[in-house]
């Protein structure tokens, strides 16, 4: 009964997006997680599409991504609420618009098309954008999608398709012999396949360690909210003034931002996400930034855990030892990456090799990182605002 | 003993003792409590359900305040003993050091009231929150007339502004009888009881009661509809058999089916909670001291005695803590009186009737996760939300799956109208225990809340100069 082609350990956007996609090749798979689908990262974010102007090696992907979000709907079978209105990331003021303004300088290697506008096009985009907008970047392209939804989308398509969602069944260790993956130990016992595919977020470090694999990444808590639902103000991905804020097709405001805070994780335990104060600074910024929002209503807050690596770019790899095992991360803006991911996972699992463009993803590129490396960068568990 | 600052939510019955001892034993207490409300947080029914039909008496803040301090005499004793009593005044949040938190420093209570809001450094939290109206959905339920138990007495008896003439009662617990004796202790009208069963729920001293005050009771029924245009003019009760039905004059229906204790607090500060069948919900565990499984925050049951008040003042005043233990009240079943009208109602009304007011989802929508009107998207396959694990103590179902695809909790209200129903729906649908499920989660704040009086007015320059540009600034570091 336990002989799969694939275990996803993860049901997190990215392992169902991954399974969907060996499933769909015709794989026996299944998806393991140790709490319910989709309850952390993949139904905590923003929910934006990023196209990577800040990360060039990454912008290729990024860009099959989008391709994939337009057909999303239909190929899955489920509303995930895409919007393909662009994204606005703007300054309030001339620190920001200097900062902004340095950063595009990488956005121009990409061959996307990016433009620096003046704050008076951006009020013209979002007319309810503070007057002390000066400026800032233009994707025309790009967009913004419901994050749980779409989540529960790859979950219901994989599992319309004959696959398997375990969930509360935490993986404590990869299992492998002979310099091969053999499957994986749960506590209800064990559970084979030649190939495991690890999409644990920051939980890839910890069940990569026994391997003697240094996966470098740094989990911390971020903070969200919605607000009740206002008339239609904006359908762009928005971010400035240190928020990401996005009007949700029902009308909540929905934000993000502010201080971080890193932490550290255990394997099979599900992690504490509280909120703290800092939700009304968060308030105090969109206001800021929207003045029309005071006549809105804070309504529902929550945290979230991200999955950051050095160099803040996704990481997909394909190990030759153990052979079968392959893992991803995304740095906090994998949900945008996910239907990407899923195909180039999906086919380095089964194929062993891919066409899509992550040959600057490798973790080869950390290969002279040391495990103290948290400490280094001041992003060790306890540190605030790092 | 030291001194300690005691932040108690609830001015209720027990708070109001609670906040007496502690300030008697020469803690420093601030005693917190939502009443009296602003109109407009009434009428997000939270925490009780008055419904859309607010008698316009309201309006009059000083009045209604001074009538709410004239019938809570155990309060007006808080104010002249000194507590440092904030009314009007809602706890959204609070917040201490723990896991993935540590940067709080002292804990903190949130609190906002019209005047704007403050951060409340405190060493121990109490929580006394009370009970809230359980109003399950039938046709007519968003008609003016149609409100709560709570939320009536409310009226009666804090603000004195009670508007109906003629009151229909569904149920006959505990709370029906309270409600129904201060009805006829005004001299209203009580047109009839509701009761799907065959007997009074609240005994036999209570149908005595009834039957002497010659207040017609429907056995065997539930309501239909409420009938009206504009407000409510009447109802229609049915056999749980659908066959026989009848028409009752009324000018307001009361829901007084059961009351549900606040546990958004607890919920949210992530005390540990368990699933209580006595009072159909899902409490925090407390130590014989009230404690719960978060230091310093104590969790004050409604039905709390004097014993409970001191050990919890003993603990607070440096006692060593103590051990779990299960509750020890003995209370009527209410998960089971709740079951009974869910499925009365359900059975009898069918799937089309609206469950979530705030986001327009019927009951059929709710249990086939059928995604909100608005996205004009159906679903390639028909979904259930029951998970496969092999993990013998798993949750068999996530209400917050349930919740996030269909939206039903996730309106205005933050599900202070549906989320049981809700809960109970599942459990009769899947034939699951409620305590198979895990429930919809609490976040804050508590109630929806103004921006222009949560967002901080006084941000300092740490916060103001360091706040990071998710996550950009970080990437040269
Ligand atoms: C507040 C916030 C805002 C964000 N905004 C955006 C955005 O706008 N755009 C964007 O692209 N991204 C955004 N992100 C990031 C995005 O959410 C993540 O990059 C993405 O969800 C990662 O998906 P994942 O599947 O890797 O991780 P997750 O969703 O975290 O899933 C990992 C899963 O692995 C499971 N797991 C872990 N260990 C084990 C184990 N031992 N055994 C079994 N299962 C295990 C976990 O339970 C979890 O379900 C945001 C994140 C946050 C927190």
């Amino acid at each position: 009964m336990q002989n799969y082609d694939l275990i996803v350990v993860g049901a997190g956007i990215l392992g169902l997006a991954t399974a969907y996609q060996a499933r769909k090749a015709g794989a026996k798979v299944v998806v393991l997680d140790k709490g319910a689908t989709a309850y952390e990262a993949s139904s905590r974010a923003t929910g934006y599409l990023s196209l990577r102007g800040e990360t060039p090696e990454e912008s290729p992907l990024a860009q099959m991504a989008e391709k994939l979000w337009d057909g999303l709907d239909e190929e899955l079978g489920y509303p995930t609420e895409w919007t393909q209105r662009g994204r606005i990331w703007a300054a309030v003021n001339e620190r920001e618009l200097a900062e902004l303004k340095e950063l595009y300088q990488s956005f121009e290697k990409t061959d996307i098309a990016f433009e620096f506008v003046d704050g008076q096009a951006l009020r013209k985009m979002i007319p309810s954008l503070t007057d002390s907008c000066l400026g800032g970047i233009h994707t025309p392209r790009s967009g913004h999608a419901n994050p749980q939804r779409t989540s529960q989308a790859f979950a219901w398509a994989f599992t319309d398709l004959g696959g398997e969602i375990r969930e509360y069944t935490p993986v404590l260790e990869v299992l492998a012999t002979g310099g091969r993956v053999k499957g994986v130990k749960t506590p209800y016992g064990e559970i084979h396949a030649p190939r495991v595919a690890l999409c644990a977020a920051a939980h890839n470090t910890l069940l990569l360690a026994p391997f003697g694999i240094l996966f470098p990444l740094a989990p911390v808590r971020l903070e969200a909210l919605v607000t009740t639902p206002m008339p239609p103000l904006f359908d762009q991905c928005f971010i400035g003034n240190g928020l990401s804020v996005r009007q949700t097709k029902r009308g909540n405001l929905h934000m993000n931002g502010g201080p971080y805070e890193w932490i550290d994780l255990e394997i099979d335990k599900e992690s504490p996400k509280p909120t703290t104060p800092i939700v009304r600074n968060i308030l105090r910024r969109a206001i800021e930034t929207i003045p029309l929002l005071k006549g809105a209503q804070f309504l529902r807050s929550w945290a979230g855990i991200v999955d950051m690596a050095p160099d803040q770019m996704t990481t997909i790899h394909l190990f030759d030892n153990p052979e079968g095992l392959l893992t991803v991360a995304a740095s906090g803006h994998g949900f945008g990456m996910a239907p990407a991911v899923g195909v180039a996972m999906a086919d380095l699992a089964l194929k062993g090799a891919t066409s899509l463009p992550i040959e600057h993803l490798s973790l080869n590129r950390f290969r002279h990182i040391t495990s103290d490396w948290r400490e280094k960068r001041r992003w060790h568990a306890g540190q605030y605002n790092t | 003993m030291s001194p300690r600052t005691v932040v108690v939510l609830g001015a209720s019955g027990v708070g109001c003792r609670f906040a007496l001892a502690a300030n008697a034993a020469g803690h420093r207490v601030t005693l917190v409590d939502e009443h009296p409300q602003a109109l407009k947080d009434m009428s997000i029914d939270a925490p009780y359900f008055y419904g859309a039909g607010l008698p316009a008496a309201l309006n009059n803040a000083n009045a209604i305040a001074q009538s709410f301090l004239e019938a809570n005499p155990e309060l007006m004793e808080c104010l002249e003993s000194g507590i440092d009593v904030r009314l009007s005044t809602i706890l959204w949040g609070a917040f201490r050091n723990g896991e993935n938190s540590i940067h709080i420093g002292t804990p903190k209570a949130g609190l906002v009231s019209r005047e704007g809001n403050e951060l409340l450094d405190h060493d121990v939290l109490v929580i006394a929150s009370g009970v809230r109206d359980f109003v399950p959905s039938f046709l007519g339920w968003e008609l003016p007339g149609v409100f709560g138990a709570k939320a009536g007495l409310a009226l009666l008896d804090y603000y004195g502004v009670f508007e109906g003439e003629r009151v229909l009662i569904l149920g006959t617990s505990d709370i029906a009888l309270r409600l129904m004796r201060s009805l006829r202790s005004k001299q209203i009208t009580v047109a009839g009881v509701v009761e799907p069963g065959s007997s009074i729920a609240a005994g036999p001293e209570a149908a005595a009661w009834i039957e002497g005050e010659g207040i017609p009771v429907h056995f065997g029924k539930v309501i239909a509809s409420a009938k009206g245009k504009v407000a409510v003019e009447g109802a229609r009760l049915v056999t749980l058999d659908g066959t026989g039905s009848e028409e009752i004059a009324c000018d307001s229906i009361a829901v007084a089916v059961a009351t549900l204790p606040n546990v958004e607090l607890p919920a949210a500060m992530g005390c540990g909670m368990r699933f209580s069948t006595e009072l159909a919900s899902w409490v925090p565990e407390v130590s014989i001291q009230g404690e719960t499984s978060v230091d310093d925050v104590f969790y004050l049951a409604p039905k709390a005695d004097e014993a409970m008040i001191e050990a919890m003042l003993a603990r607070i005043s440096g006692a060593a803590r103590a051990e779990w233990q299960p509750s020890s009240l003995t209370l009527a079943d209410a998960s089971s009186y709740i079951q009974q009208w869910i499925k009365s109602l359900h059975q009898t009304g069918g799937p089309d009737v609206i469950m979530c007011q705030c986001e327009s989802v019927t009951r059929g929508e709710f249990c086939h996760l059928e995604p909100p009107k608005y996205l004009g998207q159906g679903m390639r396959t028909s979904q259930t939300p029951t998970n496969q694990t092999d993990n013998p103590h798993a949750p068999r179902l996530d209400q917050d799956l349930v919740k996030r695809m269909t939206r039903v909790g996730m309106g205005h209200c933050q599900g202070k109208r549906c989320r049981d129903e809700a809960a109970f729906t599942l459990v009769q649908r899947f034939g699951i225990d409620a305590e198979d499920i895990r429930p919809g989660s609490y976040r804050f704040p508590l109630r929806p809340v103004d921006l222009s009086l949560i967002a901080d007015d006084d941000e300092t320059d740490d916060i103001r100069l360091n706040w990071q540009m998710w996550p950009y600034e970080t990437r040269n570091a």
